[in-house]
Formats: C-alpha cells, structure tokens, sequence
C-alpha cells in the first residue's frame, strides 16, 4: 500500500508531499523525501518498553508503573522544569503547559537552544514575513544567512525557494537570484549568484552597513566591513532594492553566533528599511518540524511562546533566566521531565551534571544521551507516522500530521494526560 | 435533564420585541422553554437588566494574526496579570491576552456568542484550535477571500457562479462562517509591497478592481444562501479622504436580502475620515451615516477608539506599514499565498492627539447618527480601537451627553472644530444598547433561525444578568454605574449553565463552533476542477488533501449549518 | 530602623528565593512575621528563610535601613520598587536587585547578577563588585530601559549594559561586555576601561569608553577629537548610529578600533 501526501516530521519545512511504502503494517519505502525523511520514516530503533532506573540498573515496566513514578517525582517537585517539546504534537504540548501550571513549573521549549534569540529580536522591532508560498510564487531574489539550507532543510530550495515553481516567474530557477552569506563556503554558497563571506562575528556590522547603505549613507562606510569590501555591499543592496520581491531567510549562523539576536534585530530593520522601496520579507529557518508549534501553543495559552515561569502561578517570562539552560546550569531545579527531545546533547557540560542529580523524566520513542540520566523514561508513538497531531510549519502554516502505521504505544498527550491525572488525584487525597 | 429558572428578570429581548418587562425565563436541556418542573435550579434575577447573551460580531480573538500580537508582545502581558481560581487557568495580557483571559473576559462582560474577524483559510486549524480554549463562547470565523486568486480570475472571467462554487468549497474545507473581505485587492497588491487607492484601480495582473470583487463576492454570497452577508473591510482603511470610498462603496451595494442587510462594513470609524491629510483631517461620519440611514441594505459597526494603549491587527497588510511608518514602533506582517495578509503594530491612542481625539468623536457619531439602532453594533474591531473590555464605557458613553461632555473636554482643545460630536444630544436607552450588543449583531450574522441572540422559546439558554435595576438609575447621570453594571455581569449563563458570576468562571468548556456548508452539486465541486487542482498542485505549498480542516478540530457540539444553493 | 537578614542554610540552596518583600516599605508597613518570600513555587514566611533582627523604630522609608548578610547570590528581585531607605547587601545578589527603583540607596559588597537596577526611574545602586549582563536595561519587548537614578559598578559589566537606556547614568569603573548602550535613547554611560561593539544602534545619548572601544561599528561617524578634563585624556568623537534614522548618539572613546 502506498500513502500519498505524508506531511514529514523531521524538520520545520513540513513537506506534505512524501509517498510511503507500507507492507505488512510496516513502512518499507519513502518518495519524494531527502536523506532526513527517508532515516526518520525508515528508523528501527527504538525504545520498546518503559524503563525505570533502580539503584544502578534500568528495569523494563508496564506503562502504569511507569506514569505513577512520574507522578510521584513531579508532585513534590519544589521547581519542576519541563523542557523539549519540538518533536511532538501540538495537543501534548498543550497538555504539558497544563501540567506545568498544576505544579507551578517552568516550561521551555527547544527554542532557547535555537531561535529563542530570534524571537528576542521580534519582541524588540516585530517580524515582517510571509507564508513559504508567497515567497515561491512571487521572490526573484533569495538571501539564505548564516544557513546552508542544502543541507540542514534538504527540499526548502526546491520546494520554497530557489528551484521551486512560481506563478509570477516564467523560469523560476533562471529568473531568481540566490545570495548566500556564511561564515565559509558551503553547498549552498557553492549555488549562489552572490556569496559575501564574512568574518566570524561580522554579521551585525555587515548589517548595519547595508542598512546605511540602503538609507544613501554610504559615505561614512569604510572599503572593508568585517571582511566584505564595500563594493559587494553595495551591489548587493542595489540587487535587494532592484527586486521586485526580497526574501532573507537566516538560520542558526545568525542567530546563535556573536551578538545573537541582536544580529536579527538588525536584519529584521535590514527588511523595514528595503520594505520602503520594494517588497522585502525576512523568515527564521526552523529546525524541529514542530518547535514553531511549541511557540505557537506556549504562545495561545500563557502568552509567551518560550522560558514560562510558574512558579508563582503566574506566568512570568524572562530568556536569560527561566530557559532551561539557565536553570539547570543554576543549579535551580529539582526536576525535570524532558519530552521529545534531547538536552544532554545540546547543553553544556554544567548543565548536564545537574541533570545527574537530580530525578529525570523523559518521553520520548528513542533512547538518546539524555536517557543515561534519565529515572523513567516512557517511549510513545512517533507522531506523523504511528500518530496523528497537528505541527505548525517553519511561517506558522499549521498542519495535521498523519497517523500511517499501526503500534502498541501510547502517544504523548496520552502520557501527559494520564501524569496530570494522577498527580490530581494525589492532590486531592491530601 | 438540567432546568433551570430566572426568575423576576427585567427583560428586553428586541428581537422578541420585549422592550424591559419583568418575567420569568425557563431554560431546559440548554434551550429556553416555555416553563420548567419544580425542581428547575432557581436565579432570582431581583428585577435586574437581564439580555440575551451579548454577540460579538467583529473581533480578534483567536488565530495567526492574534497569536503573533502576542508573540511579539510580552510587555503587554505585564498587565491583567492573574493567578489559576477553581475552575481558571492563570492569565494575562491587556490588548492581546491569552485565549483564556479573552474568555473569561468576555463572560463577565455576558458575551456568550463571538466571531473571529478574519481567518486565512490556509491557516483555518490555528483558529479552530484557539476556539477549543475559548470555551466560554460559541465561536465562527470570517474567512478571507480579499486576495483569492482562484476568486479574482472568476471575477475577471466574469463566472459568478465559479465565484460561489470557490467559497462555497473554501468555506466548507476551513469549517468557515462567512465571507470575510479585507481590503480587497489591497492585499494582492501589498505581495509587490503596493495598495490599491480606491475601488476603481485595477489589480495587477488579475486585472480587475476592488469594485468587481465586492460586488461578485456580494452575490456569490447570496447565490450560497449563506446565514451571514459579505463582511467587508473597506479599501483604504485609516487614509483621511477615505470617506469618499467609502461612500461609493455603499452607494454601489444592491438589496438582496430581506432577512438582513446584504452588505456588512466593518469598523466604519475607520474609513469615514475627511480632509486630504493629517493636517485637514476631520469627521465625515454624518456624510456615511446620512448614507447609511437610506440604504437598509446596509450594516455597519463601530471601530470605536478608546484612549490608551492597544495592538492593531488586520489582514490589510500595507495599513499597517503605513501605521508602522508613521509610529515607528514594531511592525510585524504576514502574507499568506494565494489568499490574504495581515500586519501588527502595538499603538498608543491619545487624548492629546488630536488625530486620536477626532477618531474617538468618530466613532461615537457614527452610532449616534443612525438612526436605526439595528444597522450599528457597538464594537471597537477588539482590539484595533480598544480592547474590548471598553465596551461598557462605550455604552455609557452612548447612554450619556453629559459624560461625553466630560470627556469631551479632555481631549485635544481643536477637536471641536473638525467633529460634529459636541451637537449630538442623543441618549441611548437600554433597549437600544440591547439592539446594538446582540439582537442586531445576531440578526446581522444570521443566527437567530438556530437560537442566537434571543430568547424565544427553542432559543439557546444564552442569558446574561447585569446589577443594572431600570427604575435605580438615570444613565444619563449615573453613567458610572452604567460602567461598573456592564463590565461585570452577576451570571452570565451559556447553553443553559452559569458560566460566570460576578466575573468567576464557573464552569469550564462546551462551547460550539458555528460553521457552515453550503451544498454544492459535483458539476460545480471545486475539488474536481483540473484549474482549481492545479492551484494546489503547483502554487500553493500545502496539498489539496492536506488544506482542509478535519473534524478533529470541530468541538463536539459544533453547529454546521448547510445551506441550499443556486449551484 | 535597622533590620539585619541573614541567610538560613537551606536544603536545596540553588532553588530561587524570590524576595520583592525585602525592601524598606515592607518593613516599615507589615509585621516581620507577615512578610513572605517564594522559594521555587512555595510561598514561606521570610523568617523561614532568614533570621531576622530589628531594631530601632522608623516614620519613614527613609529612616529603615535592611542589611543582608550571606551569600544571597540565588535571592531575586531585592528592592524592587523600592522608594525610600537603604539596603545593604554584605555578600553577593540575586538576579533583578532594584529593578523599578525609583529613590533611596542599595550598597552591593559582593557581585551582583543579572537585570541589577532594570527599568529604574531613580535612586541609586552602588555595586562594589562585578554585574552580570543586562544591568540598568528594560523588560522584553519595551522600548525604554532605566528612565533615571545612577548605577555604579566598582569592577567591571557584562553585555547588553544599559539596554535602550532612556536617562539616567550608569558608570563602570572596569569594563563592560559587549554591546553596552545598545537602541540608547537618553541619559550618560560612562565605562572606565575597554567596550565591545559600544552603542549600537543608539539613537541619542552619551557613553563614554575611556579605554579602548572594540570593533566600533561602521555607522559610526568619527566628527573630530577632544581633550576631555573630567577624565584628562583626549578622546575621539563619533555620531551615531546611522544604520538608523534617527542618529543623534555620542560616543566619546579613548583608543579605538573599528571592524
């Protein structure tokens, strides 16, 4: 049997056009994917059974002995911190920030390790954007910043960008520019009609200059800016004016290098100032297919989209110091349920040790560094193949991915449902 | 079987024509009845004003564009801070709270019925999974069809009935309530970073003009016998001279519908500006509302402004880059391909600018200045001209001369000369603001037939009791009281159950999508149409199978209404 | 009225103790007893936390003095909205000390953390040690950071120093991290030693970088030099930012170094 329109659940660009290959109840073939899809669709490994730490050993449980010692950790948790959240569906998302606010938590999605700095920058000047079709149909002029698109969002090129079908372009591939900018060449620098390649920590003043540039002060700019001679910059800011429809994308080379969101504050008033001679959009490249989701749900029901602070039952926002890397590297939990994601491999060293001593709850269909830390760790459904649940594409598209294949596992939201349960029931007996 | 008893109300239920007596209301199974048993659970009301539930026809609650005010704006969450109760989730935000202060919000003020202003159809599932937590109010949504391709090339082939066939299958695949129309053209143009000045300018490429647009979408809108009229966002929103557009636009609407009005204009305050430039700028709301009061055909709200801080939010994407340019505050904006856009900016409303303070005047004047109460609801397009907990001070403001005086008074000293406000001495009575809060909203929206907005036998159990005792107070002196008596209902009761009383939330969830599917015979379902498909195929960037919202986003009571169609 | 506070040993000692109570109004309005603090998501009498000695009588904010002994450095939000008074901090702070502080005096001995003094109006804050980062900044979001008061920082700052600062004066006798006065708007920051990437994108304001101003952006325009005798040293000039519109900022700089 082959299912036509799978939507991926590997990265943000949530393509929606896969065929899968499914025999026998299990899925032996993927068209249309990249390299991604196909090891996310095709994957074998995975965790079977809960598990429990006792003592040294890790033990297999049942679901419900597994639920219960995640209760029986988070009920009494002084300041319970509740991390991941970008690699499930959008109703368990909603149920952790339930959860959250029944225990007086903190919650944090994966986008302080990613684009929390980006959404800093749109809390300081606002997010001109634009859906991914808008740009396919109507952009003759494609920055990618501080991304390599070619290889971290394998079909955003071909799907969105740069090889993709557009209404108003007679030959799209011919007819639109592509400028990469990065740190070093890249695969997709390597495809560039123009590729400024700055010194490391350069990208603000590069910024600032075109912004200049583009306002006709261009005169107090010198023959260099961070490794970019002005005449680039200057070609580049008359292509960004001579478009008839800009579009920036930047990645984590931007956001996450030397003076992190203020780079795309900057960029983000690059797009204000182009906006006033033509039609300019600037858009985040997000990673996890359903962290924007997590944005989006943090966003709806607590008024944040990231780092929410409950602990004095009201929400209380403030990246820096209710991220998860921050408290756990304080030292300031103590607890922490991880769901669909992978902390231990992404934070740093003083981070991680915390998170050895303190009790660890993890979700998640695989084993992954965090697991070595972990008390219980209770395996689900992978959503967008044994599970159904809505994602939120990279410009804040929202999707419903599909369930395809048949399994014994329970999915997330009915994980976190059954804890919330029973830490209300453990509430009222007291 | 539930029953419950109001007993010894103060009702005015215009649609029912009950202009303030004092009865019983019996409710059973969630539906006013003709009596109820014995042991029906008893309110005394104590001859207090008891309403339909209050209808929000225009606002912004639920959906991309509202979630990104919030995303942006974590100051404004600094306000209307408040901790979990019983049965509440925590809560803050001012001018663009989370989905459950807007709930909660919305009760105490006795709103059990709203309607979000604009949903993109490609972003249909964000709103419908905000109405899940908006559980206090039945929910619809506007759908967007402003920049429709799919509608601007039947338009220009001049194919009516593809015009319906494309919101008929639209509607249906977002789970949509009406046709929602927002700066049409406009918002096509704004994808080249251009506008369109008035109706008459042709759209590039498409080829046509926003005239055409709103009259093949007006009878499109007809030919699907669709509960609601065309909602229109005017061209030109917030320019000074924008009136004469507007007129024409009025002027240009044909009678088409003896129900209710055939074309719905929102936030007029908005588009009824004089002069040429901030300079001249003044009122011209007596031209529109001399207008209005000829054409029956017409319904119009507010967009009143309230001074203070606010978030502006709409599909009309280069208004808010005018607005950002003019504030220079944060500008957000989000095009959606092949459909629509929407901006944000966060603004200040002053009482000492004088642009403001003609605003505000504007606002007011258009409702005084109709003379049927039926064709003005009262609302500020929440939150573009205030939050919509200013409601009550609108309604005292439209209850009052003396206390428009007052505040009169306190704004810009040049106000005066540009307004015609202060020669205004109309009062409104109870009765009215009961007309202008939901009768007329619901009637407007074409839900009375399935039991909004009144409380005839067979209508949903939608009532609301404010501390407002008729024969205690002169609103015209005690408009204080009028303020304090409709910001906080003593229960506000949905579908039968008191859901909020004295602003604590009793009960949560249950609430009711209102959707609506038109039937369509297979010569005209888009679905089949190799054109349409190919939309899909090769410009959108989402799949056809996967574009439509499925049923796992409607809440279980939902109300489709189908409808007969000329297809 | 004097009031001494000293921190209990505590079982979890990384848990948060947030502590907007301690301030000379608190002290002055409630009974000691009444007064509480949060640790984590649990509200606790102060005096569960501290053991607290007062002596003396007050009228006034002015006339209450709070001292804070042991290492406070997990205690958040000391002297917030403070009016009036004085508190004495003998070891390190928490995050937010003195944030919305509109009058009277707070003496850091030790180091203090992160948002020390943010979104204040006036008064002043006296840090012995090192700041963390955003000190004298706004809130997420807001366009203004401190409007008034003065902040002293006897060692040296960390980043995003003065952050749309909107009046009022910051001084740092050591060096500040990068960005300092960043979106600036109103009000003087003077930094004794080095700067990174000072100023950027400010659109009014003054900051002083009397030793060597990193990687000075190139939307900066250099107007001229000056010999300054407040701090006897001569001084290049720049006017900026003109990546914005509006580009009325000065930075004075002693040795610089443009990217």
């Amino acid at each position: 049997m082959i299912k036509k329109n799978v939507i991926c659940s590997f990265c943000g660009c949530l393509c929606d056009d896969l065929s899968i290959t499914i025999e026998d109840g299990k899925i032996t073939g993927v068209d249309n994917g990249c390299a991604l899809a196909n090891a996310k669709f095709l994957g074998k490994e995975r965790l079977l059974k809960p598990v429990i730490r006792e003592g040294d050993s890790i033990k297999e449980t049942e679901y419900n002995t597994a639920i219960e010692k995640a209760a029986d950790i988070l009920k009494d948790a002084e300041r319970p911190l509740f991390f991941g959240w970008s690699g499930t569906q959008g109703e368990a998302q909603a149920k952790g920030v339930h959860l959250c606010m029944l225990l007086g938590g903190v919650i944090d999605n994966t986008s302080s390790l990613c684009h929390g700095p980006s959404i800093l920058a749109i809390q300081e000047v606002g997010h001109p954007g634009c859906t991914l079709g808008q740009v396919k149909n109507r952009a003759d002029l494609i920055i990618y910043w501080g991304c390599n698109p070619l290889e971290g969002h394998p079909r955003h090129m071909s799907r969105y960008t740069t090889y993709a079908d557009g209404f108003f372009l007679k030959n799209a591939f011919r007819e639109r520019k592509l400028i990469v900018v990065d740190v070093r060449k890249t695969m997709s620098s390597d495809v560039a009609d123009e590729f400024i390649q700055i010194e490391p920590g350069g990208d603000y003043a590069v910024l600032s200059a075109l912004r200049a540039i583009v306002r006709g002060e261009e005169k107090i700019i010198p023959e260099s800016v961070s490794g970019v001679s002005k005449s680039q910059l200057k070609r580049v800011a008359d292509m960004c004016k001579e478009a008839r429809f800009g579009a920036l994308f930047f990645g984590l080379g931007l956001t996450m290098s030397k003076n992190k969101y203020k780079n795309i504050r900057n960029a983000v008033e690059l797009t204000d100032e182009l906006s006033r001679h033509t039609k300019f959009t600037i858009s985040a490249m997000r990673g996890h297919w359903n962290v924007y989701g997590a944005n989006e749900v943090f966003t709806w029901m607590t008024g944040y989209p990231y780092a929410i602070d409950f602990a004095r039952g009201i929400p209380f926002y403030n990246p820096g110091e209710t991220t998860a890397a921050e408290i756990l590297y304080r030292k300031e939990c103590d607890a922490l349920m991880v769901v669909s994601s992978d902390p231990a491999a992404h934070m740093p060293k003083k981070c991680v040790e915390h998170m050895a001593d303190i009790p660890v709850i993890q979700i998640d269909p695989h084993k992954n560094c965090t697991s070595f830390f972990t008390d219980v760790q209770i395996p689900v459904a992978i959503t967008g193949i044994e599970a159904s649940g809505t994602a939120y594409r990279m410009d804040g598209v929202p999707l419903r991915t599909k369930k395809i294949i048949d399994a014994d596992f329970l999915t997330d939201t009915e994980v976190i449902s059954r804890i919330y349960e029973r830490i209300l029931e453990a509430k009222a007996d007291v | 079987m539930s029953e419950l008893l109001i007993k010894n109300a103060y009702v005015i239920d215009p649609i029912n024509d009950i202009k303030g007596e004092i009865m019983d209301i019996a409710i059973k199974d969630r539906m006013i009845a003709d009596s109820v048993s014995d042991s029906a659970e008893v309110i005394d009301a104590k001859g207090c004003l008891t309403l339909p539930g209050g209808v929000d026809s225009h606002t912004h609650i639920c959906g991309t564009k509202v979630n990104f005010g919030r995303y942006m704006s974590p100051e404004d969450m600094r306000a209307g801070r408040g901790r979990a109760q019983p049965h509440m989730y925590p809560v803050s935000g001012y001018s663009v709270p989370t989905v459950y202060a807007n709930t909660y919000r919305y009760s105490a003020l006795g709103y059990t019925t709203v309607l979000e202003g604009a949903m993109a159809p490609l972003e249909a599932r964000h709103t419908h999974e905000e109405f899940f937590c908006t559980s206090l109010q039945d929910t619809m949504a506007n759908t967007l069809f402003d920049g429709n391709w799919s509608v601007m090339e039947a338009v220009s082939d001049k194919d009516l009935k593809r015009v319906a066939a494309v919101v008929g299958w639209t509607l249906a695949a977002v789970k949509g309530f009406a046709v929602k129309v927002t700066n049409p053209g406009g918002t096509e143009m704004w994808g080249w970073g251009k506008d369109v000045g008035c109706i008459h300018q042709k759209i590039d490429h498409f080829g046509i003009t926003p005239a055409e647009i709103i009259e093949y979408l007006i009878r499109a809108n007809e030919l699907l016998n669709l509960p609601h009229s065309v909602h229109l966002h005017c061209n030109n929103l917030g320019k000074p001279g924008n009136y004469k557009c507007t007129l024409e636009t009025m002027q240009r609407t044909p009678n088409l519908n003896d129900k209710r009005q055939t074309l719905y204009m929102t936030h007029v305050q908005f588009h009824s500006y004089g002069g040429t430039k901030w300079g001249d700028f003044c009122s011209k709301a007596d031209d529109i509302a001399w207008m209005l009061n000829r054409k029956p055909q017409i319904a119009i709200d507010m967009g009143q402004v309230m001074f203070g801080k606010t978030t502006t939010m709409t599909a009309d994407g280069p208004m808010e880059f005018n607005l950002y340019r003019l504030y220079n505050n944060k500008w957000s904006n989000h095009d959606v391909e092949l459909e629509t856009g929407s901006g944000i900016i966060p603004v200040f409303y002053s009482r000492k600018n004088l642009v403001n303070s003609v605003m505000w005047s504007i606002g007011l004047e258009l409702a005084l200045m109709t003379k049927n109460p039926w064709q003005c609801m009262l609302a500020t397009d929440n939150p573009n001209g205030a939050p919509f907990v200013k409601y009550p001070e609108i309604i005292a403001l439209l209850m009052s001369s003396r206390y428009r005086d007052e505040e009169f008074a306190k704004i810009h000293p040049d106000t005066g000369k540009r307004v015609h406000l202060p020669s205004l001495d109309r009062e409104m009575d109870f009765y009215e603001i009961a007309v202008m809060t939901r009768a007329a909203q619901a009637k407007a929206l074409g839900i009375t037939d399935i039991g909004k907005g009144h409380l005839g036998e067979g209508a949903y159990g939608d009532v609301a009791i404010y501390p407002i005792k008729n024969n205690d107070i002169d609103p015209s002196r005690d408009y204080s009281k009028i303020i304090e008596g409709f910001s906080l209902t003593d229960y506000t009761i949905k579908s039968g159950r008191v859901i909020s009383r004295h602003g604590n939330c009793l009960l949560n969830g249950n609430n009711r999508t209102i959707w609506v599917k038109p039937k369509i015979s297979e010569e005209y379902n888009m679905s089949n149409d190799p054109e349409f498909v190919k939309k899909f195929e090769r410009y959108y960037s989402v799949s056809m199978e996967n574009y439509p919202v499925e049923e796992e986003y409607m809440n279980k009571r939902n109300i489709c209404i189908e409808t007969e169609t000329g297809l | 009225m004097k009031i001494e506070l000293s921190i209990k040993p505590r079982e979890k000692p990384f848990i948060p103790i947030e502590a907007e109570s301690i301030t000379p109004a608190s002290f002055l309005e409630k009974m000691t007893e009444d007064i509480t603090v949060w640790s984590g998501n649990r509200e606790k009498k102060l005096t569960e936390i501290f053991d607290v000695k007062k002596s003396g009588n007050a009228d006034s904010q002015k006339d209450v003095e709070i001292i804070l002994n042991g290492d406070c450095s997990a205690v958040k939000r000391v002297g917030e909205y403070m009016k009036d008074g004085k508190i004495s901090i003998m070891g390190n702070i928490g995050m937010h000390c003195g944030n919305f502080m509109s009058g009277g005096l707070i003496e850091i001995n030790g180091d203090s953390d992160s948002w020390l003094g943010r979104e204040m109006t006036g008064g002043e804050i006296i840090c012995k040690g090192n700041t963390g980062d955003y000190c004298g900044s706004g809130y997420r979001g807001e366009k203004t950071g401190i409007k008034g008061g003065k902040i002293t920082i006897m060692k040296d700052a960390g980043d995003y120093l003065g952050e749309s600062m909107a009046g009022g004066e910051i001084i740092v006798n050591g060096s500040s991290g990068n960005m300092p006065g960043s979106e600036m708007q109103k009000g003087t920051i003077t930094i004794y030693k080095d700067a990174v990437l000072p100023c950027p994108n400010m659109r009014g304001g003054i900051c002083y970088v009397l030793g060597e101003a990193k990687e000075i952006l190139p939307t900066f325009k250099q107007t001229g030099s000056i010999y300054n005798s407040d701090h006897k040293r001569e001084l290049n000039i720049y006017e900026g930012d003109y990546a914005n519109r509006s580009h009325k900022g000065k930075l004075f700089a002693g040795k610089t170094n443009k990217k």
